[in-house]
């Protein structure tokens, strides 16, 4: 199960603390946790990207096939402060992220926070849209098929299987070359209107739901053999109203702590549907900048898709007590 | 059970009406117009261009000086002088020039009636700006900076005269100064410094930068007191075109299938084979236009063992056969060259005998050679080494169907014992292995408009690194004869003479077996049946739009 360490339900919630002001001491821990995942981001991205062969300095001005000159490259090289040491030059980046300056782009020669300011809503658009449409289909497929005779159980888990397994960049041909080359419904480039938002998202959302619809299956089973669904169903309640009212809040748990991780892991998509549908967005920035070697650039998305990570952990966290009372009462 | 489903039947009744209604409202919106019968250009509307080429990261083509900024800035800039089909010098920006007789100062009498986009008027003095602004190391230009690199200064003789003294005559003066990437700027929009002036800069062209959306389009609208076309222009005035709607679409794919869905009008870097396709059914229409300059051509590294013994590079070009996969993978679209420069340049000189396939000429030269051992995979050995090719392949610059070409050339190779390691590698460690000079055979393209490539290319000069460890001459050539053809080539102001010259040069490049000339540098595109005047320029084959218009 494509489950990072963080989020699986397990480990939400520290265990109740003891002594004075438990909740204080839970947000603490969240915030400092939170500035530490960030500060090592940014330490290992500064690094990993001084790994990738390429000097700077050509980056900045314009590639290793530009033939720029002696002169222009020491300029540059003063200008941005690349004559420094590393450990000089590390230190200066966190100076400068403590105070919130993501620094200027070296290709573009903006600032980074007005470049991705500029591409996040776009991204997190169809990652939101992405991710509503994924647990509508999920929620759809596994209450469908789970306890309904092994047939609908085999159709049900092949289905996710094989929707699980599509690569974007396969699913996003395909359904370019149905609904759009083949029937002429959908436009296959983004067009910013709603319309040509259906099919990235039908392309994100797609195998995201296959896995989500694997874990609530497990849920969903489990729950439906519990006690009280019959003591329900001898109440009179159909099946369906059971399904809905009792059982798909077990089913959902699990779904809930994954949609931090696919978030994220939506925006790893993005980079893929972003540059197949010609949208504008962090993807296709993430993009452009590494093969520019455009190193704030790559800092910068880097760090906010950090960001996303920590936030929706939070999020998922205070979500699963709202969904789960038996987890509230623990941390209380 | 049914009646627990029930509720659940409405809404997919509802999607299926949502389904129908949006299909319709696409099909209706992609409803191809009727061709117009009569050949009348119409004005207004705006043509939607997808790039297929990297997003520019400055529109000044000034800095830097890359293919993708050529691309754009034809619509808004241009530049003293053009070229005609045939490859003529015609008057653009300048009406007129004169050289020197010792080939040291060019004076170009320029239009008196054309103004900047800003309302600066166009005169010597913008002119000399401009040379300026291209030859200051803060500007970070490459490709006009070396273009000009025989230009010392220009001097303002009248408002209508710009005189260019030279440091050495210099025959490619004209063809350089027609390149995009010496396009003429308001030197009031150069001014305002580069940050600002990447992102809208001030021309004469037919269009003007509206806007720049990163990532999404660049909106350009009709200049409307346009009077500057090229002399090989098919009207006068301003464009027909309202407005250019310019926009980036990288995948191939998304971009033919925006095309044939109507929501684009033309498009660039077509995949062969729809190329193939266009070509054979005229809609859309498939406009070829190589790249001046250099062919696509795999050279051999002369500067190191196995390719230092002229034996072992004739035997690689005599073992490799190209001939088939240039068929099947361009799909007809791609024709084989025989020449170091691309069939765009007037002057370019084939030599196909020398480029037959045989593979006994090319075992007997290489046991000739010392190479007469093999080992268990076939390659061949000598003194314990093996005959090995490391051959770096840029992804960036090569397109599938090209990386599957050299992988033709690697299984043909091995037939006669050479092992062709191919590594596929992104641009900075491709130039990071040429550079450290890992490398026995490479592909490299190379734009410019004329000739003087050649200098470029195989003078022993540019085997000199520049500061960056960018060096032009990959094969390594280092004859005298060759340096000597050259650099008299780039002097003489005999046109006959010049000719010449470089026939001789290319002789000589062909004859030492020092690459393999593959095919013309591809470029092309793709426009929907309903445009109609649209053409690439022959200097560096960009799309211009000036004389386009829509059939509605």
């Amino acid at each position: 199960m494509p489950v990072d360490g963080g989020s699986s339900p397990s480990s939400t919630g520290p265990p109740a603390a003891r002594g004075g002001g438990p909740a204080v001491r839970h947000v603490a821990l969240l915030v400092g946790g939170a500035v530490f995942v960030m500060w090592a981001v940014a330490t290992l991205t500064f690094f990993a990207i001084r790994l990738i062969p390429g000097d700077p300095a050509q980056a900045i001005l314009g590639g290793p096939g530009s033939q720029a000159s002696q002169e222009a490259l020491d300029q540059v090289r003063l200008d941005y402060g690349l004559d420094q040491p590393l450990l000089a030059q590390y230190l200066a980046m966190l100076g400068r992220l403590v105070t919130g300056d993501l620094g200027t782009s070296y290709a573009l020669k903006v600032p980074v926070a007005e470049l991705l300011g500029a591409q996040v809503g776009g991204t997190m658009l169809l990652a939101v849209c992405s991710l509503a449409l994924a647990w509508v289909l999920a929620l759809a497929l596994s209450l469908w098929s789970t306890g309904r005779g092994r047939i609908a159980t085999a159709v049900g888990q092949g289905i996710e299987l094989f929707a699980a397994a599509l690569p974007h960049f396969f699913l996003a041909a395909v359904l370019i070359a149905v609904f759009s080359s083949g029937l002429g419904w959908l436009p296959p480039v983004a067009t910013g209107t709603p319309v040509g938002l259906i099919l990235p998202v039908a392309t994100l959302a797609v195998p995201l739901a296959g896995f989500l619809a694997q874990v609530m299956r497990e849920s969903l089973l489990d729950a439906m053999r519990q006690p009280f669904v019959v003591s329900a169903r001898a109440r009179g309640e159909s099946a369906l109203g059971v399904r809905f009212r009792h059982t798909l809040r077990h089913a959902a748990l699990p779904g809930i702590s994954l949609s931090g991780w696919a978030l994220g892991w939506l925006l790893s998509g993005a980079v893929v549907v972003e540059t197949i549908f010609a949208m504008p967005g962090l993807g296709r920035t993430l993009l452009q900048a590494v093969t520019l070697r455009d190193i704030p650039v790559v800092t910068g998305v880097v760090l906010l898709v950090a960001l996303v990570y920590v936030v929706m952990t939070v999020v998922t966290d205070l979500a699963m007590r709202v969904a789960d009372p038996r987890l509230a009462g623990e941390a209380r | 059970m049914h009646a627990a489903l029930h509720p659940l039947r409405r809404p997919r009744t509802f999607g299926l009406a949502v389904a129908a209604l949006v299909g319709a409202v696409a099909l209706a919106g992609c409803q191809a117009a009727e061709p117009d019968a009569s050949d009348e250009p119409v004005a207004g509307g705006t043509l939607r261009y997808a790039s297929g080429d990297a997003e520019p990261t400055c529109l000044d083509p000034h800095v830097g000086g890359n293919y993708p900024q050529a691309l754009v800035a034809t619509q808004f800039l241009e530049s003293l002088v053009s070229l005609d089909e045939s490859g003529e010098i015609i008057p653009w920006l300048a009406e007129s020039w004169q050289a020197s007789d010792d080939g040291l100062t060019w004076e170009f009498t320029l239009r008196d009636d054309v103004e900047f986009t800003d309302g600066t008027p166009f005169d010597a003095e913008a002119v000399k700006a401009n040379v300026e602004h291209l030859k200051d190391p803060a500007t970070q230009s490459s490709t006009g900076y070396l273009a000009l690199g025989k230009v010392d200064r220009v001097e303002v003789v009248s408002p209508e005269v710009a005189r260019f003294v030279l440091t050495a005559p210099d025959s490619a003066l004209l063809e350089s100064l027609s390149q995009p990437w010496l396009a003429i700027e308001s030197p009031a929009g150069l001014a305002r410094g580069m940050d600002e002036n990447c992102q809208a800069p001030i021309g004469t062209g037919p269009f003007v930068v509206d806007g720049w959306e990163k990532q999404e389009r660049i909106s350009l609208v009709r200049n409307d007191d346009y009077v500057s076309p090229p002399a090989d222009a098919r009207h006068e005035g301003a464009a027909y075109l309202e407005a250019i709607d310019w926009r980036f679409i990288p995948d191939a794919a998304s971009r033919y299938a925006a095309l044939q869905a109507g929501q684009v009008d033309v498009i660039d870097n077509p995949q062969p084979d729809t190329a193939a396709a266009a070509e054979k059914s005229g809609d859309p229409t498939w406009i070829d236009a190589p790249r001046p300059g250099a062919s696509n051509r795999i050279e051999l590294n002369s500067g190191q063992a196995p390719f230092d013994d002229e034996r072992v590079r004739e035997a690689f070009i005599a073992a490799v056969d190209v001939n088939d996969g240039i068929d099947s993978l361009y799909f007809g679209t791609a024709e084989r060259s025989y020449s170091p420069l691309s069939s765009a340049e007037a002057l370019a000189y084939s030599d196909p005998d020398l480029f037959e396939t045989d593979l006994d000429r090319a075992n007997a030269l290489l046991d000739e050679a010392g190479w007469a051992e093999r080992d268990d995979d076939g390659t061949r050995v000598k003194e314990g080494e093996r005959l090995v090719v490391r051959f770096p392949v840029s992804t960036n610059q090569s397109v599938p169907a090209e990386q599957s070409l050299f992988e033709q050339v690697q299984a043909t190779a091995k037939e006669a014992g050479f092992d062709v390691q191919i590594s596929l590698l992104d641009l900075s460690s491709w130039y990071g292995a040429l550079f450290a000079h890992e490398y026995e055979i490479v592909s490299a393209p190379y734009t410019k408009v004329g000739p003087d490539v050649l200098r470029i290319l195989y003078h022993s000069d540019s085997i000199t690194p520049a500061p960056s460890g960018y060096f032009a001459n990959l094969a390594q050539v280092n004859d005298p004869e060759i340096d000597a053809l050259l650099t008299d080539a780039a002097s003489t102001s005999d046109a006959a003479e010049r000719a010449d010259l470089y026939e001789r040069a290319q002789a000589l490049i062909l004859g030492g077996h020092y690459l393999l000339p593959l095919y013309d540098q591809q470029n092309s595109f793709l426009v929907a049946n309903s445009v109609h005047g649209a053409r690439a320029l022959p200097t560096v084959s960009t799309p211009t739009f000036y004389d386009a218009w829509i059939a509605d």
